[in-house]
């Protein structure tokens, strides 16, 4: 657990958060708890007012209601020194063109109360992790999007701060950029950040985040780990393994394996229900063949996060309409 | 990293560097220092090539004019506030440990800065310029009242552009409101500067104000051409002259300035004087009413700016 942790438990905590535009709400009595040191996906379609939110807790935005503490520090808007130890990128950053990139970094960081050598150290690092190193010092006008949301991971991360607010990060990158800052937000937590990060993309906040919040029509869905969100409706993973010589000793000896909870032989097919997300197929495959089985093909369908996403969307559409 | 409480004044100096390299890069800001020193240059060259020869008073009666400071008004204060948020660098920048009044103060005095800089590098163009074009110039001590007077007079026009700007939270509607104010009381002032027997009004409001005369000769009359002239003779109450006010109520702290109605319909008939007042309360009124007028706007510009809710 990071140091600052042992003050506060949590990164993020709001009650009944809501912000209202005139006869709209985008956030609807919102409540979010994220636990310090985790990596915490918040996930909804667009409109759902995940950008609104955020911009509430970053001081963008006032709320119509309800409250929001950030690392123990109500949030007001234009409270500054509450963003000392935040590091915020906005959803399609946009910078001064007049600036060249170690120049944003550099005036950031005074802004931050850097002193020379921290910039000196801290700049040419972070302009090295995000890759764009060689381009540092051309004008951000003369910046790709890609690159520009590069910038804007550099400048979130340049204050070494404890909570690292990315709002949909991957928007504007190629496939390779994607991967790069999946891994990024990986290895900013590992050196102790809590990591907040909002995107539409499943697959993204299912290969890098440990906690997850789902989101829409301003409405908290539902908020736990990843494990216990994906469990929570998708029931039990199945596996299906098409077997010659499948006989009753083969079934046994699948059925004692630990993770497995029940398995059925229909013809040649055996299917299997197992009680864990993890990839079993190895113990699977060599009970079968130790049992005399000869293995001609293996499927192991797991419940996605995007399966429970579209579930909870639709409950909640079924619910409204009646 | 040093997780020490940042100093106030460290954070304030970067938004102060912030702004200034957006100022002194910007296109716009080129174009118009481009513009003040073809300006300035045909006003030392003219008056030679119309057959003036001598004029020891060219400097302390410079002024970079009236359409030279909505001009840097404009290409300084235009993006500071506004561009921001068209841009939508605003939101980083104000997701930093930056209190939004620290920003309009830093945003504020780099606009200062950098008009003074380019304003001194101006009249000292001139100040040599002149003296090359028309010889040693007197009471050369005095050049930096007009300087101080013009960055002055300049205040009121930026403070007007930052408050139409974080009002409207758009360049176009901040530009064409300040131009649109300047042009109206330009044009305005000088018709009813001509057709009032009561100019007076004209000396609470931006602008020219009302034109009269000083009651002595101060120094030589010049000749150019066939004309004869005093340039310091000539007064104009409003703040677009706080520099060249200032000046001639060091030079002559005793003198009264008098204000005539001319009938435009028979400029034969003599000038009836309306009324006199000392050259001292001109300059100083006019500083004043400059003054409070920036404080307003600049007021006005800062609650909007601290109102300001990022939906963008």
């Amino acid at each position: 657990m990071p140091f600052w942790c042992v003050a506060v438990d949590l990164a993020i905590e709001t009650i009944d958060l809501t912000k209202q535009y005139g006869s709209l709400t985008a956030v609807n009595k919102l409540n979010l708890r994220v636990e310090c040191g985790s990596i915490h996906g918040f996930l909804g379609p667009n409109g759902a007012g995940k950008s609104t939110t955020i911009k509430i807790l970053v001081g963008l935005l006032k709320a119509t209601q309800g409250s929001a503490k950030v690392l123990g520090q109500e949030v007001h808007v234009d409270q500054a020194d509450a963003r000392l130890s935040i590091g915020y990128m906005p959803e399609l950053p946009r910078f001064p063109n007049h600036l060249k990139g170690a120049e944003l970094l550099d005036v950031y960081g005074r802004m931050y109360g850097m002193n020379p050598q921290e910039r000196q150290t801290q700049i040419p690092r972070l302009i090295d992790l995000v890759g764009l190193k060689g381009r540092e010092n051309d004008l951000i006008g003369k910046y790709s999007k890609g690159m520009q949301q590069r910038i804007g991971i550099a400048q979130a991360l340049l204050n070494n701060p404890q909570l690292v607010i990315l709002d949909e990060p991957s928007i504007g990158l190629d496939p390779v950029g994607m991967v790069e800052v999946r891994e990024l937000v990986k290895a900013i937590s590992k050196e102790g950040m809590t990591v907040f990060v909002s995107s539409h993309l499943l697959y993204e906040v299912e290969q890098i985040c440990s906690h997850v919040t789902i989101i829409n029509r301003g409405q908290a869905l539902v908020s736990d780990t990843l494990e216990t969100v994906s469990q929570m409706i998708s029931g039990p993973t199945v596996m299906q393994v098409e077997v010659v010589n499948l006989s009753g000793a083969t079934v046994a000896a699948v059925k004692a394996l630990s993770p497995v909870k029940e398995a059925t032989k229909s013809g040649n097919m055996l299917n299997v229900s197992l009680s864990t997300r993890e990839d079993v197929r190895a113990e699977v495959s060599q009970a079968i063949t130790k049992s005399g089985g000869i293995i001609v093909g293996m499927t192991q369908k797991g419940h996605s996060l995007e399966d429970v996403f579209i579930q909870l969307i639709n409950k909640r559409q079924e619910g409204s309409a009646q | 990293m040093n997780k020490e409480h940042p100093s106030w004044l460290g954070r304030f100096w970067a938004v102060v560097r912030y702004e200034m390299l957006w100022n002194i890069r910007k296109k716009m800001f080129l174009g118009a220092l481009l513009f003040a020193f073809v300006f300035a240059t045909l006003n030392l060259a003219l008056p030679g090539y119309f057959g003036l020869s001598e004029n020891p008073y060219f400097v302390i009666t410079f002024s970079a004019g009236n359409l030279t400071f909505i001009l840097f008004a404009i290409v300084t204060g235009m993006h500071s506030i506004s561009g921001e948020y068209e841009k939508g660098t605003v939101v980083p920048l104000l997701t930093k440990p930056v209190s939004r009044t620290m920003v309009f103060l830093g945003k504020l005095f780099a606009i200062f800065l950098v008009i003074l800089v380019t304003y001194t590098v101006l009249f000292t163009y001139t100040i040599i310029g002149s003296i090359i074009v028309y010889g040693p110039q007197n009471s050369l001590y005095l050049a930096p009242l007009s300087l101080i007077g013009d960055v002055i007079s300049t205040f009121i026009w930026v403070s007007v552009v930052l408050a139409a700007g974080a009002i409207s939270k758009n360049s176009l509607i901040a530009i064409l409101t300040a131009f649109g104010l300047f042009i109206a009381l330009v044009l305005g002032g000088g018709i009813i500067g001509q057709l009032s027997d009561n100019p007076q009004a004209l000396n609470y409001i931006p602008g020219t104000g009302a034109t009269g005369t000083l009651n002595i000769i101060g120094g030589e009359n010049i000749t150019i051409g066939n004309i004869s002239i005093n340039t310091l003779s000539a007064v104009a109450t409003g703040t677009d002259s706080i520099g060249n006010n200032l000046i001639k109520a060091v030079l002559y702290p005793n003198s009264e300035v008098g204000f005539y109605h001319q009938n435009i319909f028979n400029l034969t008939a003599p000038a009836r004087l309306l009324y006199t007042e000392p050259i001292g309360l001109i300059a100083l009124r006019s500083i004043g009413v400059a003054v409070l007028y920036t404080a307003v706007f600049l007021f006005v510009a800062w609650f909007a700016f601290k109102r300001w809710q990022i939906l963008e």
